[in-house]
């Protein structure tokens, strides 16, 4: 029963075939599905990518821009003033204005805006570093953005076909600001279905144009986009296996290996176990293709330790450097995630994992990725805008400790094709500018949950037009209820 | 060390319980059939291996020759019956040893625990089923609030264990009150409103969002009630706030009351695994001298005027009751809403046996849970009992029957099918399991290390392609990427290539296979694969993967027994026949 050498050889070579050309197709559903997609961009120039910061839980955002003038410190410092332990939260949730050196450091305003001398703001203390970036007009403040089926007012909350489905559920809000629109959830992300268009521009179809360093999420789902995720560590190697797959030679681990990979190519009944064989397939592909340059690949910049969203980021900016060096793709749509945000309690801690702490993440976390997309190193600063998205605000009211699930909140956009220093507020609906703060006011509730002012719909079609989904077909497909909106652009990028 | 539970030690635990005594113990229900199978008896050793599957976290040949002895029935009866192995006291006995012994301790402690419960715990079932229940009344050592609480974690997991088989509204209670939960999800220390101040939302949304009836109203059989084509909310933001005021008032079970200290307690560890204590007019006045110390709310909004609660349904508690008469109603109502029996027993369905079961099979195992007296042992034995799950519909093109297994089930799977044996325990009790701390990260899921309380995977998470395409649902699937492909394809081998008895050098940190089952055939490709199909795959697999590890055998002419029985072994927990549960 012993095949000669010469069999043996026919049969490996047989098997990379399967595996490096004719498979592959069968591996990536989105090559089957290019018929279906929507009409392709067929040749998008440049180098662009897309960088989603998604903060899990309900960022506390406006902690993260905060009004410095006297007059509406004064009523955010109201709104927020609540306490039951002054020993742990003596200001409840608010902010102190920043003063001495610090005021340098924090305060913004809006260059654009008629009232700046009255009208400022301060950046969240441990965001510094996101201040300067603003000054140096590369980053962007949007206020007041949230889910939204249309722009309202307070009085067409009441009925329920006028607002999203499932406010202030994690879960369901999520959904929606994954998808781009509030419709009834769907499994597809606007950040997919913009993948479906542009994708056609990349010169490697085996990697996807949507890549996650965080695990499954609906963002990068598209029609015929599925997202390739990997690992902040990098591609590991497969145990007992031959990496790359193939490996010549009669080896026990080359044996093991012809086995895997024919068990992987087969077909099978089970949809589960065809999910199973086709994501782990695509995992070894990809490693095929990767592996050697992303370990040649070296950042220059150096990231902080012990910030899961700087790990995160520095995979970012090697794919990036990768990609466009082995000129891969000409536009990519990157996903990273930091946790902790729902913090009903210990919000002002003052511990390790407090709201102050997890700013501090993402301030040091996005300006190393800034630094290390500067020229000399990855060297894209132009070409790359990264933005932050979150379910919702919470409330502006304190519940002793923390605060609760809101809606509208504070974003922020940065890049070099990102027109900064600027606080993007109107988005053309009845409810406009930086909110008005006091609790049950016109524009929020009565525990100071804000009524959107901008529509995640046009938050995301503005970046999704610069990373050059520009076709009216193309954005109505994808964001179906942008028309319902006064701007389909809100021009920070 | 206990192995696989005997016969008749598991006769007389299940007697202790049931508090029959010595008479039991002649009354093995081995010998209800004299020496024949039972009647109910599953007709062959592979449909034995299909149930435990389901039911266990592993078929053993012990437990296939119990079930075909006994029946399904009795064996059901038997597990339900079996007193629940207990994680408190094991990870407090090793927990203090380290201490004392200044070695550091970890959550690390209580997963060695977990997994040696999976592994050997006699009710199998119980731990199975408080396995799932984690996955829905979910807290997290990925928290900080009860990240450092490893005991008191264990304590949470033993009164799921404990619960596994009582009614619903007991393991709501139970779940409520635990600290864990109330650090978890900030219950505890949550206070009653005051002018500047609301209670804390979390726990009043998530009891319902997740522990009870979901968002939407539904049907027994889990499908959505309409009106005029949308779909109804169980509650809206107003229904929150009330419920917020419901859970207000917890603290430790020991925080001193004389003089009152809300901030204090939680001084030992059984104190930090007891129910709550409620700082409301229990322990002070509505007015006078010590209403400063009430914390809970009685009086409504403003913390003077005596308002109803309105909450799920319109329903309404009354003002000025004591916290428990508070927490117990809130409870009576949510447990008695027409959405839990569907709610639950949907998530159970998916945990056990399928991710898309039938609307009839939801509605069938609901009907079960919504009789009057029954508890949670009877619907896991209608989930289990069903047809549709002991039917399963013909495998065809497109089959979205079953499930994809969990990386952890994967593991289980393997230790029990070869017999693994444990080690010895170190010098703190400890038995080492896991190989380390970062091998079981790699799965992406853990016992109470969900990274929110959304668990590993939603019940809703459709995978693209044939999955959302068709509407059907893939929640294992969540968790699967192709990182994760490689990351717990790395621990399986650590797991098998690196852990059999009779190895050099055989490492000391995890479970030892015994493949002699495998290496006595070592010559015969054949013969090893059919074990592998016996033990793993219940019979199931495919003449296209017989061909595939029989050939991959016989190229290995060159390997030792060992590796020839570990490679049949990791090829197969890698297959994707292994990997999807029907």
């Amino acid at each position: 029963m012993s095949h000669s050498r010469t069999s043996r050889r026919e049969f490996l070579r047989a098997l990379a075939i399967a595996a490096c050309s004719g498979g592959t197709a069968a591996l990536f559903p989105q090559l089957r599905m290019m018929g279906s997609a929507l009409a392709n961009t067929s040749s998008l120039p440049g180098y662009k990518a897309l960088v989603c910061v998604y903060l899990a839980g309900g960022n506390d955002s406006w902690n993260m821009l905060v009004p410095f003038d006297d007059a509406r410190h004064a009523v955010y410092a109201e709104a927020r003033g609540g306490v039951y332990n002054a020993q742990s939260n003596a200001d409840g949730l608010a902010l102190g204005i920043p003063t001495g050196a610090n005021v340098a450091l924090q305060k913004i305003i809006d260059a654009a805006d008629a009232s700046s001398a009255t009208n400022q703001y301060f950046v969240h203390p441990r965001m510094a570093d996101l201040g300067a970036l603003y000054r140096a007009n590369k980053l962007a403040f949007v206020a007041n953005v949230g889910t939204l089926v249309k722009p309202i007012v307070k009085a067409d909350y009441a009925i329920a076909a006028n607002r999203p489905p499932q406010l202030y559920s994690h879960s369901d809000q999520e959904n929606l600001w994954h998808q781009g629109n509030s419709l009834r959830n769907s499994v597809i992300g606007w950040g997919g279905r913009c993948g479906d268009v542009v994708r056609s521009s990349n010169a490697n179809q085996d990697l996807s144009a949507c890549i996650s360093i965080s695990g499954a999420n609906r963002f990068e789902i598209g029609l015929s986009t599925v997202p390739y995720r990997m690992s902040s560590n990098g591609l590991s190697s497969l145990s007992g296996a031959c990496n790359p797959t193939p490996c010549n030679g009669v080896s026990a681990t080359s044996v093991r290996d012809n086995a895997l990979n024919a068990l992987l190519a087969d077909t099978y009944a089970s949809d589960f176990a065809g999910e199973y064989s086709r994501v782990f397939a695509r995992s070894r592909d990809l490693y095929n293709l990767l592996k050697t340059g992303l370990d040649g690949t070296t950042i220059v910049q150096a990231f902080p330790a012990n910030n899961s969203l700087a790990s995160q980021l520095l995979m970012v900016a090697k794919m990036i450097k990768l990609s466009k060096a082995q000129n891969y793709a000409s536009r990519q749509i990157y996903y990273v995630r930091l946790g902790g945000f729902d913090l009903h309690s210990g919000l002002m801690s003052g511990g390790n994992n407090d709201h102050a702490a997890l700013l501090k993440l993402v301030s040091d976390a996005v300006s190393a990725f800034w630094q290390a997309l500067a020229p000399g190193d990855v060297d894209a600063q132009n070409e790359v805008t990264l933005f932050t998205a979150s379910e919702f605000a919470r409330t502006l009211q304190s519940n002793g400790s923390g605060s609760d699930h809101a809606w509208g909140g504070v974003q922020f956009v940065l890049g070099g094709a990102v027109s900064g220093g600027r606080l993007y507020t109107n988005g053309g609906g009845p409810i406009s500018g930086f909110p008005d703060q006091r609790l049950d006011a016109p524009n929020n509730f009565s525990r100071g949950q804000m009524i959107p002012g901008i529509g995640v719909d046009q938050y995301a079609a503005t970046l999704a037009q610069w990373l050059g989904v520009t076709s009216p077909s193309d954005l109505a497909a994808i964001f179906p209820n942008l028309a319902n909106f006064g701007s389909a652009n809100l021009g920070f990028v | 060390m206990t192995r696989l539970g005997t016969a008749c030690g598991a006769l007389a635990a299940w007697a202790s319980l049931a508090g029959v005594g010595a008479h039991a113990a002649t009354h093995d229900r081995l010998f209800v059939y004299g020496f024949d199978p039972a009647p109910d008896a599953p007709a062959t050793a592979n449909e034995a291996a299909r149930f435990l599957t389901q039911a266990t976290f592993g078929p053993t040949s012990a437990d296939i020759a119990r079930l075909t002895a006994l029946g399904y029935d009795a064996w059901l009866e038997e597990q339900l019956g079996k007193p629940a192995t207990l994680s408190a006291p094991a990870v407090e006995q090793v927990v203090n040893a380290r201490t004392a012994a200044a070695q550091s301790v970890s959550q690390s402690q209580r997963i060695q625990r977990w997994y040696w419960q999976a592994a050997y715990a006699p009710d199998q079932l119980r731990q199975r089923m408080a396995w799932a229940l984690s996955q829905i009344f979910v807290v997290s050592d990925q928290n900080s609030s009860i990240g450092n609480y490893i005991v008191p974690m264990a304590g949470y997991y033993d009164m799921l264990a404990k619960d596994a088989f009582a009614s619903y509204r007991t393991l709501l209670g139970d779940v409520t009150w635990h600290p864990m939960m109330g650090r978890y999800l900030s219950s505890f220390r949550n206070q009653k409103p005051s002018a500047t101040t609301s209670p804390d939302e979390n726990y009043a949304r998530e009891v319902m969002q997740l522990f009870s009836i979901g968002l939407i109203l539904r049907d027994m059989d889990f499908t959505p009630i309409l009106s005029n084509g949308v779909e109804i909310p169980t509650y809206d933001q107003t229904t929150i706030t009330h419920t917020a005021k419901v859970f207000t008032g917890f603290t430790w079970s020991d925080a001193p009351l004389n003089p009152p200290n809300f901030n204090g307690g939680g001084l030992t560890f059984a104190a930090q695994y007891a129910p709550m204590q409620c700082f409301g007019t229990e322990h002070f006045p509505a007015s006078g001298s010590g209403s400063n110390n009430m914390r809970h709310d009685i009086t409504g909004d403003d913390g003077t005027t005596a308002t109803p609660k309105t909450v799920v349904g319109g329903m309404t508690i009354p003002p000025n009751q004591t916290c428990a008469q508070d927490v117990g109603d809130e409870l009576d109502i949510l447990a008695a809403h027409p959405n839990v029996p569907p709610f639950i027993s949907r998530q159970l369905i998916q945990r056990f046996v399928t991710s898309n079961p039938s609307p009839q099979y939801i509605e069938r195992v609901a009907t079960v849970f919504d009789a009057p007296g029954a508890n949670l042992g009877d619907v896991v034995k209608a989930i289990l009992m069903d047809d549709e799950a002991r039917h399963p519909p013909a495998l065809a093109s497109g089959d979205r029957y079953g499930k994809l297994r969990e990386p952890i089930l994967r593991l289980t799977a393997v230790w029990r099918a070869f017999n693994a044996q444990a080690q010895p325990a170190d010098a703190y009790g400890e038995v080492k399991m896991t190989a380390g701390s970062t091998q079981t990260s790699a799965f992406g899921q853990g016992p109470l290390q969900s990274p929110t309380v959304f668990n590993f995977y939603e019940p809703d998470y459709q995978q693209p392609g044939p999955f959302a395409d068709n509407d059907r649902y893939s929640p294992e699937l969540q968790i699967l990427s192709e990182a994760s492909a490689y990351s717990t394809a790395n621990a399986y081998y650590n797991f098998t290539a690196k852990a059999y008895q009779g190895m050099s050098n055989p490492p000391t940190d995890r479970p030892l296979l015994d493949l002699s089952p495998l290496t006595a055939n070592a010559t015969n490709p054949a013969a090893m694969v059919a074990t592998i199909d016996r033990s793993l795959l219940y019979g199931t697999m495919s003449a296209g993967m017989k061909a595939t590890l029989t050939s991959m055998l016989t190229n290995l002419n060159g390997a030792s027994a060992a590796e020839k029985a570990w490679s049949a072994v990791y090829l197969t927990i890698l297959s994707p026949e292994f990997a999807a549960q029907r």
